[in-house]
């Protein structure tokens, strides 16, 4: 529960003046992300704390080092929540982390990814000021949006202070459909159901079965449970156990990947088909999201859009390549925030 | 930026004449008077030169050119800005994009459509609409303005409470830089690796590139969708109203609020019944399948009544709903009929303050001895309040741009924003460094130059200068 912009900032100044490299850690639980990259580390996690908490505004603001957990807590007790339903990584993920990666759960293509929600942030740069971008507001188109350029860049343009975040009330009921269905027939469903104005909050595809959550008013949920009941044989997954599968969806635990196993994400058109990604095994996001696991030595993946999420080496590009115009534009940019390439250098990209 | 001599002038032109058809350059003084000024009419200026391109490549040679020759450069779409976003600049080439107009592809199964820029935001929406899709930004512009005017100001509209600006409805927009070539952020996917440059786009006016290819999402249309309306005695009950329905836990899709000023004007203008007692109105609308909107009603209804609402109509059929509409979307000509002239200001609070602020723009009406009348997105704090003036009577305009000038700085001090959705452009320019500290708007300027290092793509808006802020806070110490 502390602010320690100061003693961030100083560190982010010494390091330009000693023209050392740093490695921003929150919770350090995402290591498994992104390039492995050697830097001389830079702590954020005591740099915690809720700012302030309004719930009739919807709005919280954090500073970067407080866990998704601590988070998730105090709008609980006010019946609200994240809209973007970030993993937690066992306590240890930290909302700065969260917005860097980008991590937004299995409600993504109906609630909004973590940009959507993302209203302001503080960010040190590479010449060590401390900047406040965005606000607490619904509404800003003040200046360049830099709140949500820094979602997805995994720190490459700096270091993140704190975050203001859009609440959203939570949900008064809460019904999870299974049937048995193969891929194709469940991508064609999730298709047929996925642009519907319904309460869906979640469509995903596992072991020959299709996963739909529906979460919204006591009415509505009701009232959708019965529609989709019509149309195909869904059975009411019990509460603990749907909680269960939708947690280990959203915390990425549903597919496992053995030692010398790689983890590919890939996100595409939801009416790809199945043989989109090869050795597809778990279908997210109504299709939008395909994971597949490969053994390291028959790493072929013939789809170039695809990332190479979890495993694998990881001194070469774990993300797809980008034509020359758009890497030379996202070095000129990295060079605005850090000129002397001090944050996360070769983490996102081997060339960033 | 200089002029070009005139030696540079005729090579510039003939280079011009050598990438576009004669039919797509204006160089008249008289061809060139519509576009000499936006929305927002009281900033004009005359474009050396107005081109209207047809194709990418000649969108693409024009920036070229333009980059070689050192020529700045205004993208244009159907000029509704209400900031002088797209007003020309004395020296430079105006590109002017409506005819890009075309609906490229609407796809059903992902819920997507691409679009060119120059289509009109209705437009897209009623060639959903077969399919049972809309797009859900609306600006009250939607009739006229376009896509690509849109992604450039992050349009907001009457439903962006629930369903999110421009921003929050992008997939992917291709760009031309200035140097001619052609970018694509976003993707067909969701979420990729990457910094996400696809939002930092959205609401850049025109200053970091030239849009021309986007790919939105499309909604499906509710099942139900139902209106009301609720008068209330004074501003500050409605204010607490909806800060009460929102703190509940009830998102509608629309809230908006007027003043009396406004509900006057609204009511003499298109006669759709609205109160012209009530001191202020609340249209919420809220949509859903059948049960999820019947639960929300009830809600709601007791909601106003609790916090004092007078009168509650609720719209029986899309009927009588379209008009509770027309007339807070009729409300800034309305406001237009009973005043020569009127300013519209776009500041953004957090809802717990409105109360305080419009007591404390009543004050600074007063102060100015200007009306203003109010008119906003109160479930997402966005106010646009209207200054009524008379340009014709000497000083009036100077006045009322200084009234506008507290009212921003205001919002900035409850922790609002001098801009929610009309963007900056040059009016706002002013306020910038009020807003923003030395070192965010010099991070802005080096993000400008990665993009734009010569400073050419709409030169003058948006973002202060070193010097523009230097200028300001020695103003600011006098």
């Amino acid at each position: 529960m502390h602010d320690l912009t100061p003693q961030l900032v100083e560190q982010v100044q010494q390091a330009r003046a000693e023209q050392t490299p740093l490695h921003i850690v929150g919770g350090n639980s995402k290591s498994h992300l992104g390039r492995a990259t050697q830097a001389q580390p830079v702590n954020v996690v005591g740099h915690s704390g809720i700012i302030s908490y309004n719930p009739t505004e919807l709005v919280i603001r954090a500073r970067a080092g407080t866990t998704i957990q601590e988070l998730q807590s105090a709008l609980a007790e006010q019946q609200q929540r994240l809209p973007f339903e970030p993993p937690h990584h066992q306590g240890l993920a930290t909302i700065g982390g969260t917005v860097a990666a980008n991590q937004s759960g299995p409600s993504r293509p109906w609630f909004g990814a973590v940009k959507d929600s993302l209203l302001g942030l503080g960010l040190i740069n590479g010449y060590g000021e401390a900047m406040l971008f965005g606000g607490q507001v619904m509404k800003n188109v003040a200046g360049f949006d830099v709140t949500r350029l820094q979602t997805g860049a995994m720190g490459s343009l700096g270091l993140i202070t704190e975050v203001s975040i859009k609440v959203l009330p939570q949900f008064n009921a809460n019904e999870t459909l299974v049937c048995e269905l193969n891929a194709q027939a469940a991508l064609k469903q999730m298709q047929a159901w996925g642009n519907l104005s319904m309460p869906l909050s979640g469509m995903c595809y596992w072991q020959n079965k299709l996963y739909v959550r529906l979460q919204g008013s006591v009415a509505g949920v009701e009232e959708t449970c019965k529609v989709f009941s019509k149309a195909l044989p869904l059975v009411v997954l019990e509460a603990d156990l749907a909680q269960e599968f939708w947690q280990k969806v959203t915390e990425r635990e549903l597919l496992v990947a053995q030692e010398k196993q790689i983890m590919w994400r890939w996100s595409g058109p939801s009416n790809a088909p199945a043989s989109a990604l090869d050795n597809t095994e778990f279908i997210n996001w109504a299709g939008s999201e395909r994971w597949a696991l490969t053994t390291a030595s028959d790493a072929t993946v013939v789809n170039p859009h695809v990332t190479q999420y979890r495993g694998g080496d990881r001194s070469l590009d774990v993300n797809p390549s980008i034509n020359a115009h758009d890497q030379a534009l996202q070095q000129r940019i990295k060079h605005a925030f850090d000129p002397d390439g001090l944050f996360n250098v070769g983490r996102l990209y081997s060339w960033l | 930026m200089a002029a070009l001599s005139n030696s540079n002038h005729r090579l510039f032109m003939a280079a011009l004449a050598m990438c576009l058809p004669s039919s797509s350059i204006i160089v008249s003084q008289e061809s060139q008077r519509p576009f000499e000024c936006d929305g927002l009419a009281v900033y004009q200026q005359l474009p050396m030169v107005t081109v209207l391109p047809e194709t990418l490549f000649q969108v693409q040679d024009v920036l070229r050119l333009c980059s070689e020759h050192g020529v700045p450069l205004v993208p244009r779409g159907a000029g509704t800005s209400l900031c002088a976003g797209a007003m020309p600049h004395a020296h430079g080439v105006l590109l002017v994009m409506t005819k890009f107009d075309q609906i490229l592809h609407i796809d059903q199964d992902t819920a997507s459509a691409r679009v060119q820029p120059g289509v009109r935001n209705l437009a897209l929406s009623e060639a959903a609409a077969p399919l049972g899709l809309y797009y859900a930004p609306d600006p009250s512009s939607q009739i006229a303005c376009t896509i690509g005017g849109n992604v450039a100001e992050n349009s907001g509209g009457v439903h962006c409470l629930k369903y999110g600006l421009t921003v929050n409805n992008l997939l992917q927009v291709t760009m031309v830089t200035v140097a001619g070539e052609l970018v694509t952020f976003g993707g067909d996917g969701l979420d990729e690796p990457s910094m996400d440059l696809l939002s930092l786009v959205a609401g850049s006016e025109g200053l970091l590139g030239v849009v021309v290819e986007i790919k939105v999402k499309l909604l499906p249309r509710a099942p139900r969708v139902q209106v009301l309306m609720a008068a209330f005695d004074n501003v500050i009950s409605a204010g607490d109203a909806v800060a009460a329905l929102i703190g509940q836990g009830i998102i509608p899709a629309g809230l908006e609020m007027m003043d009396h000023l406004a509900i006057k004007a609204a009511e003499d203008f298109v006669k759709v019944g609205y109160p012209t007692d009530a001191q202020a109105l609340l249209i919420c609308e809220l949509d859903g399948t059948d049960a999820e909107v019947e639960d929300q009603l009830a809600a709601v209804s007791a909601c106003f009544s609790d916090h004092g609402s007078y009168q509650i109509r609720v719209a029986k059929d899309a009927q009588e709903a379209a008009a509770l509409w027309q007339g807070r979307k009729s409300a800034f000509p309305a406001v237009g009929s009973i005043s020569p002239d009127y300013y519209c200001m776009d500041g953004t609070i957090p809802r717990g303050q409105v109360a305080h602020v419009l007591t404390r723009i009543r004050e600074l009406s007063q102060h100015y001895g200007l009306a203003v009348a109010n008119v906003f997105h109160a479930g997402d704090g966005n106010l646009h309040p209207l200054i009524l003036f008379d340009a014709s009577i000497e000083g009036q305009l100077d006045q009322a741009e200084a009234l506008g000038g507290d009212i921003l700085t205001l919002c900035v001090d409850v922790g609002g924003t001098i801009t929610g959705e009309h963007g900056v452009g040059l009016e706002k320019m002013p306020q910038m460094p009020y807003q923003f500290g030395d070192a965010e708007l010099a991070q802005f300027r080096r993000l400008k130059a990665a993009f734009d290092p010569s400073d050419l793509l709409n030169p003058g808006k948006g973002i202060p200068t070193l010097k523009y802020c230097q200028e300001y806070r020695s103003l600011q110490h006098a």
